[in-house]
């Protein structure tokens, strides 16, 4: 009787056994279909199921990085029904990108947030920004005692302006930290992510001083008529849900000689980009006559962004 | 062979009523998980309470700790295998079966937590890259890895023998044994080391926070495992001599004072002089702005800690197990709040550009971690049964 | 007995010498790397650049630009045309000796323009810039006759601080590329010459609270 019971009990387990992992089973796999989006097309399918196994950017043959950008402008046609133009542009030869930021001319408009917000296709439903600009009192000059969430007429009485982003340091702690090289600096000083290389564990943000990297916490959501189109790989093109991004100095534009849309967009002309290695640049001259200075000195993060007054 | 894994799937699965409902409670638990985890996958991390500010929360708090419980297996195998300990030798066992499950947990909570967990296979050197040796993180997942190797392993070759009727062989598995010694302590002092290596966060950036880990984790660590030798001592049928649950209290206690004693060295050098970078303490301790909601936490895990340490240290009543659990139960609980969110969340915040904001898990947290404690006890009980009868059946030849 | 001792006791510490050995070679091999910071690399680099070169996509240059009198370090620059801009260029179309023979006269008048330029005790006059004998260019306090695309010189007198810094490229802004020739901003691309003084406005956008 007993080890009839003990049968008995064994059968019941097991079949609870077998029910429960089944459901589980099949809620995984439901999971995962419905994960793969709800793709209209199988060539959509296709084409993603190509990109999931793609190399890691800087190993890419140029064969493979024209693959990759056919693949992802056709993806845009499909699924998005837009023309974009993804670019592998290199990066310019004898440049090292610097900028300067007048904190005297700096007036808190935010045009540069703006600007920024639109050339790189950033997140509007999380209002992902990667400019941040901080209103000051005179006698500070840390911005983590400033107010970064002003919205009054500007400027105010008594306060100075000043804006962080990315500071695209020579030394980046975010780039030791990364456990799968999937940050790294380019040789002309730009800090880059490969988008598609990066799992998502998020501790180049806790390594970054300057609080200078975003990630994608949702799937972003940009309105149609607003994704600039002219897109580099490693700069504003489409990012999904898991992935981190950061300011690149406008890659997709400095690499074809503009300046970047904050510098471009700043009505008072307190942004100044160019190239370091160039000793007739306006950086340069900003650099030897001016009075600048670099944020969190000390923690030898060597940044090629610096501050100066007029 | 087969017969072994027969054995074994037959010992996990019979057993009494409560054995039954017990289980079918874990699995109903890993089910709240799956659920919530597929909510997650669905919406992205968003549907965490995490944010560009606390970008690391519940999950990676309750990583932190649990590497720390599966560090400390290595209190038991060093008191067994180099003091020649006879009692301990016993249960040295137990503790590696815990190690297991907590490391099953930790690396779960890991891939949780990942924003593109599909995309793990980069990490793997060969097909991946992985940034070894600048990275921490590489050399976290390496030494995991390796560590969940040597305690899985090693275990079961021995618990192969044991159920074959031989002796198992002592130069094949004991030089693993003395390596997992070093290794458990490697393993805790990187995974503070992933923290103590930025300096973008001081309130993380101080030498003392790798032995500080250690500290936490031995006291922590023992008392988890000398509660489940009380759910094996009372449920099961191994008997298990007081005078282990007695070396593991003092064990406890040693560790516990020595983090408190750390404890208070942290508390000095923020408090003393305070300075900007000691913002982070002042959130954690006594709130920023407005901004309290870890406060009742801290000092709640701090009392408890010490009421904990004080009632295993001056033991009234000799070993009444009605006095010893919850003092256990207490410190566990103290050391998991400090040593989880009261250590991520204050890292955090404020951010590197002073921003303050507040952080609690959200209820999708919650579940996949509900779902993945379930999976760690499942792991435990279904490596714990078998062995123990195993173990039992050679003791009696 | 001995010797599983020694070797037990080898294995342990093997592990903690191998990290400890790591760790102290880590730091070492850290500090003696050859990290290059930015400011050894700048002060190397004094090295002329071939800027039409550089960039390999040719850089339009834009229509409306003036070679400014005066080079920066690098040479020649060029700026914003101004006379184009200005609606009703000529002045002399009005301002002759003839009769006054527009219809509207006294609308079109530049009665509209409020001068908020200078101190409050020495405020500009309208003649203090623009010339009286000859209304198409603007004239200096010692005489001289500015063309008004080349109004730096203009402001210049004054704020010679800015002009030194704007040839430079400290004040101002460069027109869309950073590569190729250099384009900058003319002075009264960005001040209203009468009122230079940027006006109190409302920021184009805000950040959202984190919570």
């Amino acid at each position: 009787m007993d080890s009839d019971k003990k049968k008995k009990i064994n059968r019941r387990t097991f079949l609870k056994g077998t029910a429960s992992t089944a459901i589980a089973g099949s809620a995984v796999v439901t999971a995962g279909c419905k994960a793969k989006g709800l793709l209209g097309s199988s060539e959509a399918f296709a084409l993603e199921f190509q990109e999931y196994f793609k190399k890691h950017y800087r190993l890419m043959t140029k064969a493979e990085r024209e693959g990759t950008v056919a693949r992802l402008e056709k993806l845009a046609r499909l699924k998005q029904n837009i023309t974009i133009n993804v670019d592998t542009t290199e990066p310019v030869e004898k440049v090292l990108y610097g900028y300067a930021f007048n904190v005297t001319r700096c007036e808190g408009y935010m045009e540069c947030v703006e600007a920024c917000v639109k050339e790189n296709n950033l997140d509007r439903k999380s209002n992902t920004q990667y400019i941040r600009i901080f209103e000051m009192e005179h006698g500070q000059m840390s911005p983590d005692q400033g107010d970064g969430k002003y919205f009054h007429m500007v400027p105010a009485e008594g306060h100075f302006y000043m804006g962080v982003q990315c500071f695209q340091c020579q030394n980046p702690p975010c780039v030791k930290a990364c456990p799968t090289k999937a940050t790294w600096m380019e040789p002309d000083g730009i800090v880059v992510v490969d988008y598609d290389w990066c799992i998502g564990c998020r501790y180049c943000m806790a390594a970054c001083p300057y609080w200078g990297r975003r990630f994608n916490w949702n799937q972003p959501e940009i309105p149609k008529e607003e994704i600039t189109k002219e897109q580099h790989y490693l700069g504003n093109r489409k990012r999904v849900k898991g992935m981190m991004e950061k300011c690149t100095f406008c890659i997709q534009r400095s690499r074809k000689g503009k300046l970047t849309a904050c510098a471009e967009a700043c009505p008072t002309g307190a942004r100044v980009f160019g190239n370091l290695l160039d000793p007739d640049s306006e950086i340069r001259f900003v650099l030897e006559n001016k009075k600048v200075y670099r944020l969190k000195e000390d923690l030898g993060t060597d940044p090629k962004f610096w501050y100066f007054i007029d | 062979m087969l017969s072994f894994i027969k054995d074994t799937l037959l010992w996990n699965l019979t057993g009494s009523l409560g054995y039954q409902i017990y289980l079918g409670l874990l699995i109903c638990l890993m089910l709240i998980g799956v659920y919530g985890y597929f909510i997650q996958f669905k919406l992205g991390l968003a549907a965490t309470n995490m944010s560009n500010i606390v970008s690391w929360g519940f999950y990676i708090s309750n990583f932190t700790f649990l590497v720390g419980v599966a560090a400390a297996a290595v209190m038991l195998i060093l008191p067994s295998y180099i003091f020649k300990d006879k009692d301990l030798h016993k249960v040295v066992i137990i503790g590696e079966v815990v190690a297991v499950g907590a490391l099953v947990m930790c690396m779960t909570f890991v891939f949780v937590d990942l924003g593109r967990p599909l995309q793990f296979w980069h990490l793997i050197p060969g097909i991946g890259q992985l940034n070894f040796p600048s990275s921490l993180l590489s050399w976290d997942i390496l030494v995991l890895n390796g560590y969940l190797a040597l305690n899985a392993l090693v275990p079961a070759y021995i618990v192969f023998c044991h159920y074959q009727g031989k002796e198992p062989v002592g130069k094949y598995y004991k030089p693993f044994v003395f390596l997992s010694i070093g290794w458990a302590v490697g393993i805790h002092m990187v995974t503070a080391f992933l923290y103590q290596g930025l300096p973008a966060r001081p309130f993380w950036n101080n030498p003392l926070l790798g032995p500080r880990f250690l500290a936490s984790a031995f006291a922590a660590g023992p008392a988890i495992i000398s509660l489940v030798l009380h759910v094996v001592n009372s449920r099961m049928d191994y008997k298990i001599d007081n005078k282990i649950f007695n070396k593991l209290r003092i064990i406890i206690v040693s560790a516990a004072i020595i983090n408190l004693l750390m404890l208070f060295s942290e508390i000095f050098k923020e408090f003393y002089f305070p300075t900007h970078h000691s913002q982070s303490a002042m959130y954690l301790f006594f709130g920023l702005e407005g901004h309290n909601s870890l406060v009742p936490w801290i000092w709640t895990a701090i009392s408890i800690n010490f009421i904990g340490t004080i009632v295993l240290a001056i033991n009234p009543f000799k070993e009444k197990q009605i006095f010893l659990i919850p003092a256990l139960i207490l410190l566990i609980v103290g050391i998991w709040i400090e040593k989880g969110i009261g250590l991520i969340v204050p890292g955090l915040v404020p951010s590197p550009m002073g921003e303050i904001t507040s952080y609690a898990p959200s209820s999708v947290e919650l579940y996949i971690t509900v779902g993945i404690l379930g999976l760690g006890m499942f792991v435990v009980t279904m490596l714990l049964k078998p062995a123990l009868i195993i173990e039992k059946r050679y003791e009696k030849k | 007995m001995k010797r599983p001792t020694s070797r037990k006791s080898l294995f342990c510490i093997l592990p903690f010498c191998i990290i400890l050995g790591l760790l102290v070679l880590f730091p070492v091999l850290v500090a003696f790397s050859n990290q290059q910071g930015v400011a050894s690399k700048v002060k190397k680099a004094t090295q002329k650049l071939d800027k039409q070169g550089q960039v390999k996509i040719s850089i339009p240059v834009p229509k409306n630009i003036v070679k400014v009198n005066e080079e920066y370090q690098g040479g020649v620059f060029f700026t914003e045309a101004r006379k184009t801009e200005i609606k009703r260029f000529r002045c002399s179309s009005c301002h002759n000796n003839k009769k006054v023979t527009i219809l509207n006269a006294a609308d079109i008048s530049h009665a509209d323009i409020q001068v908020i330029h200078g101190d409050k005790g020495k405020p500009l006059a309208c003649d203090t810039c623009h010339s009286q004998d000859d209304r198409d260019f603007l004239v200096t306090s010692k005489g001289s006759k500015i063309d008004l695309d080349h109004v730096y010189d203009m402001c210049g007198q004054c704020h010679f601080r800015q002009k030194k810094d704007w040839i430079g490229g400290a004040h101002g802004k460069r027109v869309t590329y950073w590569a190729g020739e250099r384009v900058v901003k003319n002075c009264t691309s960005c001040h209203n010459p009468h009122s230079p003084r940027f006006e109190k406005r409302w920021p184009q956008t805000y950040s959202v609270p984190h919570n």
